[in-house]
């Protein structure tokens, strides 16, 4: 190391979703030592939990996948699940990451065969599908899950199942004494890779979101169509399991309004279009109606829009609704100004789904040191400071996954830059 | 409210925006407006408007002058403020429709022959200046009568059913009219709202 040059050359990633695996492998496969540090029990953020990509509706295994494979062949990288880092300080060159490890129970002698799961009892909320359907506390998070390692859910402890449980593993993989602590991490520069959440939709008070399982958000639209969720694929009336042909897409719920989002989420007027597609696919005799003030479209994104278009079962109603409610026979009713021609109307439908808009995670961390906010909650791509601290994918504002990786991929260059040459 | 306000000679007045942005409180904030639909959509009478307060909002950048100062959305506007309070723009919507009526009322537009609800809101206020409440049955029968003789007599007797029922529920009084205490003050804060209004 130089005698001046900066103390630290490895280069943390604080997020494993797409952005983050994508610039921690950028960085690696350059020759920088690289920590991938990720709060959930395994990789892949967001995108791991959509059914398919706009545009081209591919899985979003595909992906995924073949990062998976050049993190497994790179020594380099060094991944940390459930370690949720809560405050950063210092510099460039000596960076302190405050993290949360929170207990696996799981060590990395798991093989995945399942014993625990088969002996589980306890059930909980499955975090994987937003709450839609119960699951194992001893699981794996999901399928295509990376590390491919199950986890156990702190509800076990204390219960019958306990003891249960960690009998049944044959591989000494099963360790109760786990307990929450906190861990210092030290790096030269700092990727912030947080992205976002979706928008709280009990806020969107008019909506009335709660009130009706028919009123949903378009993540749990995701987990809808997906068949590895609740419903195994099926587009269905959450409250009685029936085929939900009649839908209605809600475009900005919560985004562009000062009480809410401010900004544009960019990607929910297309995430929505592509909602309507598994609908019409689904269902021959389907009726869509997409409720919108505007559909946004960016870059070669309108090609996509006008390709869903076209199709005859799907209508554009210009009108931001001024309410959603469930009516006295039970199903949801939307209701508002057709802005076209000021006729009022109030219809009701199978399933109402709100595109509610992406909120940055990095609202809640907090930082010292260099890095910059916006009033928003982004960490502002612009290097900031001294340049140590760098931001990528939704981290740094509303992307698509497209413009995630890219960015994930240009943040990789700016640490390298950041922590010198080697 | 200062300036004169355009002439109209033309049915687009493109200066009435401008117009509208310098002089009407909360007008400067009318060009934010996205034509979402959503202050129209919640307003809870806005099957009674014309044209409701976003069409209204468009009418104005297109200049409609006439067409906007005549409408009754002016009028049949409560104050509720369900739609300033729900405005994703944060547009004071409800200021702006109560400043329209205020240049409406002052240029003219809201003679009895212009606006449908002219004798009601006569009567209306009427019993508010006089008594400090409104007594629903003086203010119906005011607003009958303000049609004519025959007219008043025509709608009281066709009413009275409704309003026998009402005093059997107890939800109308019979007897001397209620009114504040200290009607001096009241009338000492019209004289005062009167003497601004004057000096514009
Ligand atoms: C309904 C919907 C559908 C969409 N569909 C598409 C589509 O079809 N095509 C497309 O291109 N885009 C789509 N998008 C956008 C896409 O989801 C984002 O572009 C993508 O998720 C951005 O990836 P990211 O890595 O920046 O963020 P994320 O996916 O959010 O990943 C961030 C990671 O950081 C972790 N993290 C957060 N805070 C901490 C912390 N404190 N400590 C440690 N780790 C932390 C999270 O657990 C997560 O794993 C869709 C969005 C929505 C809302
Ligand atoms: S992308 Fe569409 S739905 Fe999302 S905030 Fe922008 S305009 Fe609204
Ligand atoms: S709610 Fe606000 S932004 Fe929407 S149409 Fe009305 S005034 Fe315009």
């Amino acid at each position: 190391m130089a005698q001046d040059g900066p103390q630290s050359q490895t280069i943390a990633v604080i997020g494993g979703g797409i952005a983050g695996v994508t610039a921690a492998l950028e960085a690696a496969e350059t020759g920088y030592d690289v920590i991938l540090i990720e709060k959930e029990p395994a990789l892949g953020g967001r995108v791991s939990r959509l059914n398919r990509y706009f545009p081209k509706f591919c899985h979003p295994t595909c992906g995924l996948e073949i990062n998976y494979q050049r993190i497994k062949k790179n020594p380099r990288v060094k991944v940390l699940t459930m370690h949720e880092v809560t405050a950063v300080d210092g510099e460039k060159g000596a960076y302190t990451i405050t993290a949360k490890k929170l207990p696996r129970f799981v060590n990395e002698k798991c093989t995945a065969c399942g014993e625990c799961a088969r002996v589980c009892e306890t059930e909980i909320d499955d975090p994987y599908n937003y709450g839609l359907n119960k699951v194992k506390a001893a699981r794996l998070p999901h399928e295509h899950a990376f590390p491919m390692r199950y986890v156990i859910d702190a509800a076990v402890k204390g219960s019958g199942d306990e003891a249960k449980i960690a009998e049944a593993c044959k591989y000494g993989a099963v360790d109760f004494s786990e307990e929450e602590e906190e861990v210092t991490l030290n790096a030269g520069a700092i990727i912030w890779a947080t992205g976002w959440r979706p928008y709280d939709a009990n806020r969107l008070e008019t909506y009335h979101y709660a009130d009706s399982p028919d009123i949903i958000n378009n993540v749990e639209m995701e987990r809808l169509a997906n068949h590895d969720g609740p419903t195994e694929g099926k587009v269905v009336r959450p409250s009685d399991g029936e085929p939900a042909k009649k839908v209605a897409l809600i475009q900005c719920a919560g985004s562009r309004d000062v009480n809410h989002l401010p900004y544009c989420s960019m990607i929910c007027c297309l995430a929505s279009l592509k909602h309507a597609a598994y609908v019409l696919e689904q269902y021959e005799d389907a009726e869509v109606h997409m409720y919108y003030i505007d559909i946004r479209a960016h870059d070669k994104m309108q090609t996509f829009y006008e390709r869903i278009k076209v199709d005859p079962r799907i209508k554009f109603i210009k009108s931001k609704p001024a309410e959603i409610h469930a009516g006295a026979d039970g199903r949801p009713y939307v209701k508002g100004e057709r802005t076209i021609d000021r006729e009022l109307y109030e219809e009701s439908y199978d399933l109402v789904v709100l595109a509610t808009g992406m909120e940055p995670a990095a609202r809640d961390i907090s930082t010292g040191g260099d890095v910059v906010k916006d009033e928003d909650g982004f960490v502002l791509a612009i290097e900031s400071g001294d340049g140590g601290q760098i931001s990528c994918g939704v981290a740094s504002g509303p992307f698509d996954v497209a413009l995630s990786t890219q960015s994930g991929t240009a943040a990789a260059l700016k640490a390298i830059q950041a922590v010198g040459a080697r | 409210m200062t300036a004169a306000i355009p002439e109209s000679s033309r049915t687009y007045d493109l200066s009435f925006a401008r117009w509208v942005r310098e002089n009407v409180k909360g007008g400067d904030k009318m060009n934010l407006c996205m034509q979402c639909g959503v202050c129209a959509g919640s307003c809870p009478i806005g099957g009674e408007m014309d044209n409701g307060p976003r069409k209204t909002f468009m009418m104005v950048r297109a200049g409609m002058k006439d067409e906007v100062l005549s409408s009754t959305t002016l009028w049949n506007c409560t104050s509720c403020y369900r739609c300033y309070v729900r405005c994703p723009r944060g547009i004071p919507v409800t200021s702006i429709i109560q400043g329209l009526a205020a240049v409406a009322a002052k240029e003219g537009y809201a003679d009895k022959e212009k606006v449908a609800n002219y004798y009601f809101s006569r009567a209306f206020w009427w019993s508010a200046r006089t008594f400090g409440k409104t007594d629903e049955r003086l203010v119906t029968m005011k607003y009958f009568f303000s049609f004519g003789l025959a007219e008043g007599i025509k709608r009281s007797l066709a009413n009275l059913k409704i309003a026998l029922g009402m005093i059997k529920a107890g939800r109308m009084h019979v007897g001397m009219p209620h009114t504040i205490r200290n009607k001096s003050q009241l009338k000492a804060i019209v004289a005062k709202a009167a003497e601004l209004e004057q000096k514009g």
